[in-house]
């Protein structure tokens, strides 16, 4: 879906698409606020009438005034309009919250469904930032801009049509005229405030970036003197970002009050004209007071046009950036069909050899870092890759894992090419354990089980065993319970590496795949943890890279890379 | 309490916009009444005299009514804009104050940057909607109640009476709403750290095959958070349905009381006295009458979040803990110490263990010193305390001249958002020349011309590192602390994420450029592998000295 979708697309197509789900619920809302502001209207509209009339009837002007329905309409205007503003506000923010709910769960899948290369690539805070700010803001969008515009229109025309039927042509087009403004005056404030709006939101995206760096590298800041300087850069960057958002804030205010006083205006206008018309007999008096104070009703409809329409910067900015993630708009909540990869499906077919012919390694547009590289790995002769640093130990391993193309020649696994396995299997069969330990924020139980929620606490507690954990964690009280911290910081180093080791333990994939395993490791918890994972590595497919290859079994097979080097 | 204390030098803000919206109270009145008596005249009097002057007199109270409520708006704005621009500089002064360490104790740097953009800013609506309205919500009302009793005081005491009411009623459901407030906070932050981790882990959720569920585990985090972001707004909504309720109920009895006053049905009191003017003029005044306090009822939420963030806030500013800065020299310090630390305790916790004990401890210029212990036994502090990022409970610290600038390297590197060049700058002068930042990375073993920085100086940073692996970032850390000149190397466990081969061959260059500089190093290991290689070994256990060996 995500890849389909057609890049051309624009903002505004993106935010249709986004709120199309919840378009029922959002059209009662924008109903319920017409409603409200009709009521209110006809609350004022009717009141005027209703006391000049009594006026004129009690000064014996008017006769057979009729008293019930006046004062039941008042009372009914009053109720409807408390009730369908909570209404409005509850719908409303209900279903829209929904869709954004929707929304941040179906950009994270999209996230997680780019290319390896292209995830590398995005910076974590700022994506954190478009998954939550970024899509509060859009809510902006039926809330206050496009809700608003329906509602103030049917409030318009609601009036409109009155004046058509209670008084002469130039009152219609008094109001339209107001309207006509109000509607200029808000563009006017929205074309103001859009670059702004976008330009504020990248803004906001830079500064996260240097306060995560101001706050991340104090130490260094401090170190090297440089904390005034960085200080002085982040003020700068704030008040660039707070007075470019107090300009935002003005313009809205003072549009709002420009419209407020435009319609304040027009009433006076309104009363002048039905003035002019009663004393030349062509309305009566209540109806001149109605079309006053109709009019002066108008102005909660019409004052909020302007002050929504600045905010289209920052929602449509938002959404160019959720765009550039290839997020699917489509929010409609859909049945679930795909087929979770997460519960242990068939078994993967059994694999009986691991072969790379002619392969050379590196990075595209660079010199093979190692090249003609030949071997086959086999259950029961784990290869044993090391050589001098810097050689591309590290890059091969991550080739033969899959995640990098190889420049040229083949890996071949059971007679099919790795690069031609889909993701599922290809994951199913090749366990990695890359060089730098990657743990989750969450416990250890969470953690081994990933990806495999039905394994039991046995069989975590025997993995944990035998990587040498078991005993710290069980002393340490809360056992599988016990919260590695954000990026395993509640470990040590050593730790954390047998956390990852465990996890490697209960994937039991048919190849394994090792980037120097023990690293943090003293010298007898490495032999201790070697001695009971070897059965099982001797069990299946392995490699291992290390740069101390003497520490390993001398029976397993070894390969020096030195030879294959540029 | 914060609120107040951030309020205090940017005051006369408030002053002018309650002024300006008092101001614009009574410009609404003067219209009232001149619309009131235009269609009053020209029903009971038409052609005694022109309409022109109150026509005027209507048009000046509408012009100078939004220009006050402009004006009432704009500076309820500038305060928040002060304020918060304040605060902010207040959280930077404070992080710089503290130093890292006791940062690290008052959360990770996402919930600082968090901080510092959200929850200040959940401070705006207080300041810019909140106190103008909670002070014009009781004025505004007075000048138009005491205007109302002017012409008739049973309709006056209409609106008098459904008046305090709506405070009543709005407590009720305001009580919950902070509890609630904070709890959403706490949500919103917990939702932005657990984005934050699964978007760094995807290469594992992906080898896990675990995408999918995280996915699932994303959308059920969100759904947690859209459901109480929803009983806030529900409380919110609720208590302004509440006030709406009120003042649409009190028009309408208004209209109608002045209605069946103007038939002739009431005889009571002024009621009979009533005129068509007095009768449009309170009526006029009652919607006008709500408004401030409706504005209160909207502004009343704003309230909740900005104290709800402001008590997350306010133990950041804790004054008590502070970190030394630099520290003293002192007067008398023997010539060939550079450090010397007297029965020095460090306590974090005033009433918690001590992270150091009475510890005496002298270290000559050009010393390589190794610090071991098991975790928690006190290296790091150690490590801090010499920085200056933490000071001393009781005992003294100093520090010879030379000692007082230092290079920092900890377990992973922070390397700063922007290129190779600008880390390296960080060490020193900013016009340093290129071949000078090539040497020194060469001399940390990480050569320009490696592979993955295609562009060499210029290659880009991203956050977290990215684009580098782990030692290569130690090893940018070295050739920054090269280039800074510094005679003082604190080192915390540098090579203790790296694999063994690039620990090795980082430890060797940095012992080989520190003895060709004359560097003193106060290096914190837990490998023996490492402390080995050192001319001095301290051990510590609990915060305590147990062994100081020369090698």
């Amino acid at each position: 879906m995500a890849d389909s979708w057609p890049t051309n697309m624009s903002d505004w197509d993106f935010l249709r698409q986004v709120f199309r789900g919840s378009r029922v619920w959002t059209g009662s809302a924008y109903l319920l606020l017409a409603l409200t502001w009709i009521a209110g209207i006809a609350l004022l509209a009717l009141s005027g009438w209703f006391i000049t009339a009594s006026a004129l009837a009690g000064a014996g002007f008017l006769l057979g005034l009729e008293l019930f329905t006046p004062s039941a309409g008042i009372r009914a205007a009053a109720i409807l309009r408390t009730l369908s503003r909570y209404g409005e506000r509850v719908i409303g923010h209900e279903a829209v919250l929904r869709v954004l709910a929707r929304l941040r769960a179906r950009s994270f899948a999209s996230i997680s469904r780019l290319p390896v290369s292209a995830q590398r690539q995005l910076r974590s805070g700022d994506l954190q930032h478009r998954l939550t700010t970024d899509i509060d803001t859009l809510d902006a969008i039926p809330l206050r801009i496009t809700g608003p515009i329906v509602a103030a229109t049917l409030a318009a025309l609601a009036a409109t049509g009155l004046t058509l039927w209670l008084a002469p042509w130039p009152a219609t087009a008094l109001l339209l005229t107001t309207a006509g403004l109000t509607l200029s005056a808000s563009l006017l404030a929205a074309r103001v405030g859009r670059a702004r709006g976008r330009a504020l939101v990248e803004q906001r995206s830079r500064q996260r970036v240097a306060l995560l760096d101001f706050f991340g590298g104090l130490a260094d800041l401090i170190a090297y003197r440089r904390v005034d300087a960085e200080r002085s850069r982040l003020e700068a960057l704030e008040y660039e970002q707070a007075t470019a958002a107090l300009f935002q804030e003005r313009v809205s205010l003072v549009a709002d009050q420009a419209v407020q006083g435009m319609v304040a205006l027009t009433t006076l206008a309104m009363l002048w004209l039905a003035l002019h018309w009663h004393a030349h007999g062509v309305i009566d008096a209540p109806v001149a007071v109605l079309l006053t104070l109709m009019t002066l009703g108008l102005n909660e409809a019409l004052s909020t046009l302007p002050g929504a329409f600045w905010r289209t910067g920052e929602s449509l900015q938002a959404a160019t950036r959720l765009r550039a993630l290839g997020v699917d708009p489509s929010t409609t909540p859909r049945p679930r069909t795909r087929v979770s990869h997460s519960k242990v499906a068939e078994p993967p077919a059994p694999v009986s050899g691991f072969r790379v012919s002619n392969l050379a390694i590196g990075f595209a547009g660079n010199r093979p870092l190692l090249s003609g590289l030949n071997f086959l790995l086999e259950p029961g002769q784990p290869l044993v890759l090391h050589g001098g640093s810097g050689l591309g130990k590290s890059t091969l391993l991550e080739t033969l894992a899959g995640e990098r193309v190889p420049l040229s020649g083949s890996i071949h696994l059971t007679g099919r090419s790795i690069t031609e396995l889909p993701e599922p299997l290809l994951y199913r069969t090749v366990g990695y354990l890359p060089q730098e330990t990657r743990l989750l924020d969450d416990s250890v139980a969470r953690n081994l089980r990933l990806g495999q929620p039905e394994l039991s606490d046995v069989m975590l507690w025997n993995a944990l065993e035998k990587v040498d954990l078991a005993h710290a964690l069980r002393s340490e009280g809360s056992g599988l319970d016990y919260p590695v911290g954000e990026t395993g910081r509640r470990l040590s180093g050593g730790q954390a590496r047998r956390m990852a080791l465990a996890w490697l333990l209960l994937r039991a994939t048919p190849v394994v795949l090792l980037d120097e395993p023990f690293s943090g490791l003293d010298h007898n918890t490495e032999q201790r943890i070697l001695a009971r994972i070897r059965p099982w590595l001797e069990a299946r497919c392995a490699a291992i890279v290390t740069h101390a290859p003497e520490r390993l079994p001398r029976e397993w097979p070894r390969l020096d890379l030195t030879g294959n080097a540029r | 309490m914060l609120l107040n204390e951030l309020l205090k030098p940017h005051r006369h803000w408030l002053y002018l916009s309650w002024s300006a919206g008092l101001g614009a109270g009574l410009a609404t009145v003067g219209l009232a009444g001149s619309i009131a008596w235009l269609v009053h005249r020209a029903v009971f009097d038409p052609g005694a005299t022109s309409v022109w002057p109150w026509l005027g007199l209507a048009l000046v109270a509408v012009i100078a009514r939004h220009a006050l409520q402009t004006l009432r708006d704009w500076a309820g704005q500038h305060l928040a804009y002060r304020v918060r621009r304040d605060l902010r500089q207040r959280m930077l002064a404070t992080a710089a104050r503290i130093g890292p360490v006791h940062l690290a104790h008052r959360g990770h740097s996402g919930a600082w940057a968090s901080r510092y953009q959200e929850q200040v800013d959940a401070l705006a609506g207080y300041y810019a909607r909140f106190l103008p309205t909670l002070g014009l919500a009781l004025a505004v009302p007075l000048v138009l109640l005491a205007a109302a009793f002017t012409q008739d005081w049973i309709a006056g005491l209409l609106l008098l009476f459904s008046a305090p009411l709506i405070p009543v009623f709005m407590a009720l459901i305001g009580m919950g709403s902070q509890q609630i407030h904070e709890m959403q906070q706490d949500q919103q932050n917990r939702l932005a750290g657990h984005f934050l981790d699964r978007i760094r882990n995807l290469d594992l959720l992906r080898r896990s095959l675990a995408l999918d569920a995280a996915t699932d585990e994303v959308a059920i985090a969100t759904e947690g958070y859209r459901r109480l972001s929803m009983r806030v707004l529900r409380v919110a909504f609720l208590s302004s349905a509440v006030m709406e309720f009120f003042s649409a109920v009190a028009i309408g009895l208004v209209a109608i009381y002045v209605g069946f006053s103007l038939l002739g049905f009431l005889e009571f009191g002024p009621a009979g006295q009533m005129t068509l003017f007095s009768g449009l003029f309170v009526l006029l005044l009652a919607p006008e009458y709500f408004q401030p306090l409706r504005l209160f009822a909207q502004s009343y939420h704003d309230r909740a979040g900005a104290v709800a963030a402001a008590a997350s806030l306010a133990p950041l500013f804790d004054e008590r803990t502070t970190a030394a800065g630099v520290p003293a020299r002192m007067p008398v310090i023997p010539a060939e110490f550079l450090l010397l630390l007297d029965t020095v305790s460090v306590r974090y916790d005033p009433d918690g263990p001590a992270a150091l004990d009475s510890l005496t401890l002298q270290v000559t210029a050009g010393e390589h010193v190794a610090i071991v212990g098991p975790s928690g036994s006190g290296k790091s502090t150690l490590l801090a305390l010499c920085a200056g990022f933490v000071s001393p409970s009781t005992g003294s610290i100093a520090l010879a001249d030379p000692a007082r600038s230092f290079a920092w390297i900890g377990q992973r590197a922070h390397l700063f958002h922007g290129n190779l060049r600008d880390n390296l700058l960080l060490g020193t002068a900013d016009n340093t020349p290129d071949d000078l930042l090539i040497g020194a990375l060469n001399s940390a073993g990480l050569p320009v011309t490696d592979p993955t920085l295609p562009l060499g100086l210029d290659t880009p940073i991203g956050e977290g590192n990215r684009g580098l692996s782990g030692g290569q970032a130690q090893r940018v850390a070295l050739a920054r602390a090269l280039l800074s000149g510094s005679r003082l190397w604190l080192l915390d466990e540098p090579t203790s994420a790296l694999d063994p081969e690039t620990e090795n061959d980082l430890l060797q260059r940095v012992l080989e450029h520190a003895r060709e500089r004359a560097v003193t190093i106060l290096l914190a290991t837990h490998h023996a592998a490492v402390h080995a290689r050192l001319d001095r070994m301290i051990r510590l256990d609990h915060g305590r000295l147990v062994a100081d060996e020369h090698v």
